[in-house]
């Protein structure tokens, strides 16, 4: 007896054993259909008698086994049934042969056989026989189980009349000893005398046994019980031949007593829903003679003890571990169980075949998943998974070692779900995990099962990748991407042939994503809703204007949702912060964002991450088709050849800011270009806006250009509207007129603007800063001895080159000097389009491109001084301007086209402007009566910033650059300080002096010698006082144009009355005149000089409004 | 003379093994998963039994050819397992019990440590030291 039956248990002992087996040709459906058949008879009441029989079928059973059958008799085959296909009659006697043959096999312990013929028909079919039972089909078999039935009351007849010829048959010396196969060979040197001693003993156990003993055994009565023991002391005695006398009593009964007791619960119908032990006890405990479960174990160490002595009742020892196990495992005691299951380990058997290793390791793992040890038994199941595939089998059994890994996946607490991973880090015995996935990908490619590899490689790099070490990461890849050269990852749930299924394993670690960020659309394609919409939508959720609860709703609402929204059909954009934890290069193909709600069409990237990367940002695209709430729920990728399909929810340490957004309808797309260079240069960043394009243009003081944009609708949509603003951007400089100024009406007369259309849009640029130098140089100067209410110079234009000013202009292209105006100044403006058009505008969404526009200013002309001359007339004056070239230019600068004055590179020249005095007086004094508590000073300097306006377009200055023969304007705007002002302005007081009733100013009047020449003196008063009254004298002098002016002429001219006038007071808006009379007695130029008298209220008005004008008389030969 | 040595947490997954013969590792993982049965088992049996006496060695737990496996358990169900090789017969139960109570003291000592998490696997360089002493001690 050599090869264990790993199966057995107790109550085997009760069993008889018959073998059924196919004799000829017989398909192993066929016959296990029948076999099965055959097995549903396993208990039988046997008539007239109480006595229940239980047969144990087997289909293969190793005819040296029931050598071991004379010790324990359900170890001997005492039936064969034989089943076969007969279709002819000429096959009959062959196959009866055949039937014969396999008799003989099991010959020597069998008692009864039979033989089951299907297909056969006709006369010998009708031939009654007992053993021989004729069936016309495999489907046509209905007494079969009573055939089985009738055949094993047949044993059960021969059984029993041995039984009985042993009980009355007094010779037991005739019987031969009973002893285990072994034995036989080595028969001599055994003590004859012991034996005798025990042959009543065996006497007893042959009555008894012949009819099988452990049937018997199911109904301990006392009497029964007593003959048991007697039986049990012989075959203690008979395995332990050096005798141990008077004990050997209760020493067999682990072998025997127990299987009833075993029995008993192993039996479904035998257990009581009381549970085991109750059961067992009482059971026990009317049997006075059984074993209590305590003793039961002690027997059967005691019998193992024994067994293990012997070299070759390995088997029986084995079997008997496994028996005792078993009924440990019942009564629950683990730890004994394991010591038992831990001496069946060591049990040397001879050489086993692989199978039966793989059978062995098999069970062990399976008594020890009864015991509870899970661990152990998934060892040993891995174990036996190995034997299933060693070296030394020709056939590696990849599919039963796959199989049986499976199995292993609990006791070393895996699952094969990525799900149970995410929590947390992961706690367990990678070492261990790792290398049972790593079999498994093995087992599993073996098998021919390429996806199955790649889906538990997969999920190895995905649960272990923090024990991996960095040699293993790259191994695993490189096997991972040679597997999925072959057969791609899926993220499809993969089901095995026995019911389990994989799930997909989405490689959330490879990268890693950190963050999750949807990004707004850049600032140009940002839509705005129209703020007239805005209104009545907001206002109708609540009729609140504040209520905390709206306000936590809202708050929960929002944090999913993000306040900004996506465009239908525009590029829209999400960043995910990765990192690379492997240490090579990571290369992520096609990874695309996963979206819900919305059609979307994401458009994947692929990318490539560096070695232990840290925070990498990545920026997947997508173009959302349809409209609506659109949720970000994941994204996919495709790394070492596995698509994965990473969801947000199940990734752990992920930050999101909210992952929906609104999709608002399509709306057109603007592009910009325009015809001045773009500029790297961007836009303070205080400007708010965020612009889209910056352009830059250099230009010179005073210089205007044209900038010409142009709008190309580059959108799928018409573009509707457009609106134009513009925004200056805080500077210090101060600017003179409209800096931009443009004129919408032409763009727009070509909308709407189809997709792919351009329309041209001019924007004029005018930049005109401050054309006066630093305040303290106009100080510096203005002591250099002109006087502001000089005499009148006789020729304008005469030019003041100054020694000071001329030691300037070699240095002043450098500007190194304090107060030097060479800096470049800079202007910085936004223009904003606004712009919309197709269905988004139907919604009341629109688009703000902003154009940044930068100019830098480069100064061209610089007035440093500036002063007044009167000029000969009142009514006009002499403005005297410093003009300093601060370009590299040579330039001329000219006023009202008069004369140009040429200007060298740095140099400066004064040039003088005659010019008609203002009348401010007559502009609009409304900002003063609107705001009655302005700021004067604000007031003042509007009033100002007026008059300059005035006085620059009377003045119409201009330079050009020779050179380039442009025209460019400049302005004394910035430089016209108070005292000039109160110069250029026309007095209020208005002074006429009239010549013989001529209004005389710059001409000289004309008179006759000896004529009395009226001379009238008219004052208006514009001013809003009254003024006067005033005192005048009139005095003549002669100017000799030699630098003498002679005022003795009392010769020359008289008065005719007073030299003395006298105005009274004049009222505002009154006009009062004087009248006198003068008579030239000589020929000669004569100028009146008309003085105020010092006395009076004229003192408490400037003195520029007394500028009378000096009268220039020629008095001619009186006619004849 | 302890060949391997391993803390074991609650829940039943390893803070720290080590084992001399590195090259080898995998197989004294096995030896250690496996003998948690027993410990399991033994736990589960004191529970009932010896919930007053503070004996926390647990004694041998299983032998195999070559190694005998110990067990000890703290209070708070932290596993240490000892392997220790069998044809070292002049190790006494009183000084692998020794052993053990070295191992629970500098593991309590490591725990004392305000930067260690407990749960996280254990990588101080004390008790590194003691097991390595513990490991090359030959006896």
């Amino acid at each position: 007896m050599s090869v264990p039956d790993y199966m057995q248990c107790a109550e085997d002992h009760q069993t008889l054993l018959v073998v059924v087996q196919p004799v000829g040709i017989v398909s192993e459906e066929n016959f296990f259909r029948i076999y099965k058949r055959i097995s549903s008879v396993s208990q039988i009441s046997v008539r007239d008698s109480q006595r229940a029989l239980y047969i144990r079928y087997r289909h293969h059973y190793p005819p040296e086994n029931s050598e071991w059958g004379d010790f324990q008799t359900h170890r001997k085959v005492v039936g064969l049934i034989t089943i076969t296909d007969c279709f002819s009659a000429k096959d009959w006697p062959q196959i009866f042969e055949k039937f014969h043959v396999q008799k003989e096999i099991y010959g020597s312990t069998l008692y009864d056989s039979r033989l089951f013929v299907f297909g056969l028909q006709g006369e010998i079919a009708e031939q009654p026989r007992t053993d021989v039972a004729f069936y016309p089909s495999y489907e046509d078999c209905a007494t079969v189980e009573k055939r089985i039935e009738d055949f094993v009351e047949s044993l059960f007849i021969v059984l029993e009349s041995k039984r009985l010829d042993r009980a009355t048959d007094k010779s037991g010396d005739k019987i031969p000893l009973l002893c285990v196969p072994f034995e036989k060979k080595d028969f001599v040197g055994l003590d004859t005398d012991r034996r005798s001693k025990w042959e009543g003993s065996l006497q007893w156990w042959r009555g008894k046994g012949a009819v099988h003993w452990v049937s018997d055994f199911l109904k301990l009565s006392g009497t029964d019980f007593a003959a048991l023991e007697g039986l049990c002391s012989a075959s203690v005695i008979y395995h332990y031949p050096g005798g141990t006398g008077g004990k050997a009593g209760a020493r067999r009964f682990p072998g025997s007593a127990l299987p009833a007791e075993a029995a008993n619960r192993h039996r479904p119908g035998a257990l009581t829903t009381n549970g085991i032990n109750a059961d067992t006890s009482t059971e026990i405990g009317r049997a006075k003679n059984c074993l209590s479960p305590e003793d039961i174990i002690e027997k059967y160490k005691e019998a193992i003890s024994y067994y293990s002595k012997y070299k070759n009742a390995g088997v029986i020892e084995l079997e008997a571990c496994v028996k005792a196990v078993r009924v440990l495992a019942i009564q629950k005691r683990s730890m004994e169980a394991s010591e038992f299951l831990q001496n069946a380990v060591y049990i040397n058997l001879r050489q086993l075949s692989e199978e039966e290793k793989i059978q062995r390791y098999s069970i062990l793992s399976e008594l020890y998943e009864l015991i509870g040890f899970h661990r152990k038994s998934a060892f040993f199941k891995r174990v036996a998974a190995m034997q299933c595939v060693a070296p030394s089998i020709s056939e590696p059994g990849w599919r039963a070692c796959y199989k049986l890994l499976l199995e292993t996946l609990p006791g070393y607490s895996l699952s094969l779900d990525p799900q149970d991973f995410n929590k947390g880090t992961h706690r367990g015995w990678a070492a261990v995990q790792m290398r049972l996935l790593h079999e498994l990908v093995y087992a599993s490619r073996r098998m021919g099962n390429p996806a199955l590899s790649v889906r538990h490689l997969s999920f190895l790099l995905q649960t272990m990748l923090d024990f991996l070490s960095d040699q293993e990461k790259k191994d695993v890849t490189q096997s991972l991407e040679n597997y999925t050269s072959k057969c791609p990852g899926t993220m499809e749930l993969l089901t095995l042939p026995d019911g389990l299924t994989l799930p997909p394993v989405p490689f959330t670690k490879l990268p890693i994503v950190r963050r999750v960020k949807l990004l707004d659309l850049p600032a140009s394609l940002r839509p705005q809703k129209m703020k007239s919409s805005l209104g009545p939508s907001v206002s109708a959720k609540s009729p609140f204007i504040y209520s905390p609860i709206i306000a936590h709703s809202r708050g929960e609402e929002r944090s999913k949702k993000i306040d900004f929204q996506w465009v239908q059909g525009d590029v829209c954009e999400v960043q995910l912060m990765v990192y690379n934890p492997m240490p090579f290069e990571l290369r992520v193909e096609n990874m695309g964002l996963l979206t819900s709600g919305v059609e979307f069409e994401s458009l994947p990237a692929a990318l490539s991450l560096p070695a232990e990367s840290g925070l990498y940002p990545v920026t997947l695209v997508g173009v959302p088709q349809t409209t609506g709430t659109i949720t970000v729920s994941g994204y996919h990728t495709t790394v070492f050849g596995v698509f994965s399909d990473c969801l947000l929810d199940s990734l752990p340490g992920i930050k999101t800011s909210g992952s929906t957004v609104e999709v608002i309808p399509a709306l057109p797309r603007l592009q910009i270009s325009t015809s001045l260079p773009r500029s790297a240069h961007s836009l303070q960043p205080s400007s708010g806006d965020e612009i889209s394009t910056n352009v830059s243009v250099q230009l010179y003081n005073g210089e205007t250009q044209q900038l010409v944009v142009r709008l190309e609708n580059i959108g799928m949509e018409p573009l509707e509207k457009l609106e134009v603003t513009s925004k200056i951007l805080t500077t210090k400089e101060k600017l003179y007129g409209d800096f931009l100024s443009w004129k919408l009406e032409d763009t727009l007369a070509q909308f709407p603007l189809q997709p792919g259309k351009v329309a041209t849009f001019t924007i004029s640029i005018k930049v005109k800063l401050d054309f006066s130098c630093q305040e303290n140089l106009l100080q510096d100067l203005s002591d250099d001895g002109i006087s502001v209410s000089g005499f009148p110079l006789c020729s304008p234009f005469r030019q003041v080159v100054r020694p000071r000013v001329e030691s300037k202009p070699v240095n002043a292209a450098e500007g190194g000097r304090p107060g030097e105006p060479c800096h470049v100044k800079t202007l910085e403006a936004v223009l904003n389009f606004k712009y919309s058009g197709g269905p988004g505008h139907v919604e009341g969404y629109y688009r703000n491109l902003a154009l940044g526009l930068h100019v830098e200013v480069e100064p061209s002309v610089f007035f440093t001084r500036v002063s007044t001359l009167p000029a000969t007339s009142t009514r006009q004056c002499h403005l005297l301007l410093d003009v300093f070239n601060a370009t590299e230019h040579e330039l001329s600068v000219g006023a009202r086209s008069d004369e140009e004055l040429i200007l060298h590179a740095g140099e400066c020249q004064r040039m003088a402007i005659q010019v008609d005095k203002f009348n401010f007086e007559s502009f609009p004094e409304s900002p003063a009566d609107k705001g009655q508590f302005a700021n004067s000073k604000h007031l003042e300097e509007e009033r100002q910033e007026a008059r300059g306006l005035e006085i620059n377009s009377k003045l119409d200055i201009h330079w050009t650059i020779i050179s380039f023969s442009q025209t460019r304007g400049a302005s004394v705007e910035g430089l016209l300080n108070q005292l000039v002002l109160e110069h250029l302005q026309l007095a209020p007081l208005l002074w006429d002096v009239l010549v013989d009733g001529q209004p005389c100013d710059c001409q000289a009047a004309a008179c006759r010698v000896g004529d009395p020449v009226r001379l009238e003196v008219r004052l208006t008063n514009r001013s809003p006082r009254s003024v006067g009254p005033f005192a005048l004298s009139v005095v003549p002098f002669q100017d000799h144009q030699n630098g003498v002016h002679s005022y003795d002429l009392r010769h020359a001219v008289s008065f005719v009355g007073s030299g003395t006038f006298y105005l009274d007071k004049v009222q505002p808006s009154g006009q009062a005149a004087c009248l006198g009379a003068l008579l030239f007695l000589y020929t000669g130029d004569f100028f009146l000089h008309i003085r105020f008298h010092e006395d009076g209220p004229s003192k408490e008005l400037p003195p520029s409004w007394f500028c009378l004008p000096s009268v220039h008389v020629r008095a001619l030969e009186a006619q004849a | 003379m302890a060949v391997c040595v391993a803390v074991i947490a609650k829940e039943n997954y390893p803070l720290y093994i080590r084992s001399i013969p590195t090259e080898n590792e995998l197989k004294f993982h096995y030896m250690v998963h496996t003998s948690l049965d027993v410990v399991d088992e033994k736990i589960s049996a004191m529970g009932k039994a010896l919930v007053d006496q503070r004996e926390l060695y647990l004694g041998l737990l299983y032998p195999t050819e070559d190694y005998k496996v110990y067990g000890y358990v703290t209070n708070s169900k932290v596993k240490f397992v000892m392997v220790v090789d069998s044809s070292n017969t002049a190790l006494r139960d009183n000084e692998i019990r020794s052993m053990f109570r070295k191992l629970h003291n500098s593991y309590t000592d490591v725990m004392c440590n305000p930067f260690y998490n407990p749960g996280d696997r254990i990588q101080s360089r004390a008790f590194d030291g003691m097991v390595t002493s513990m490991m090359i001690q030959v006896c």
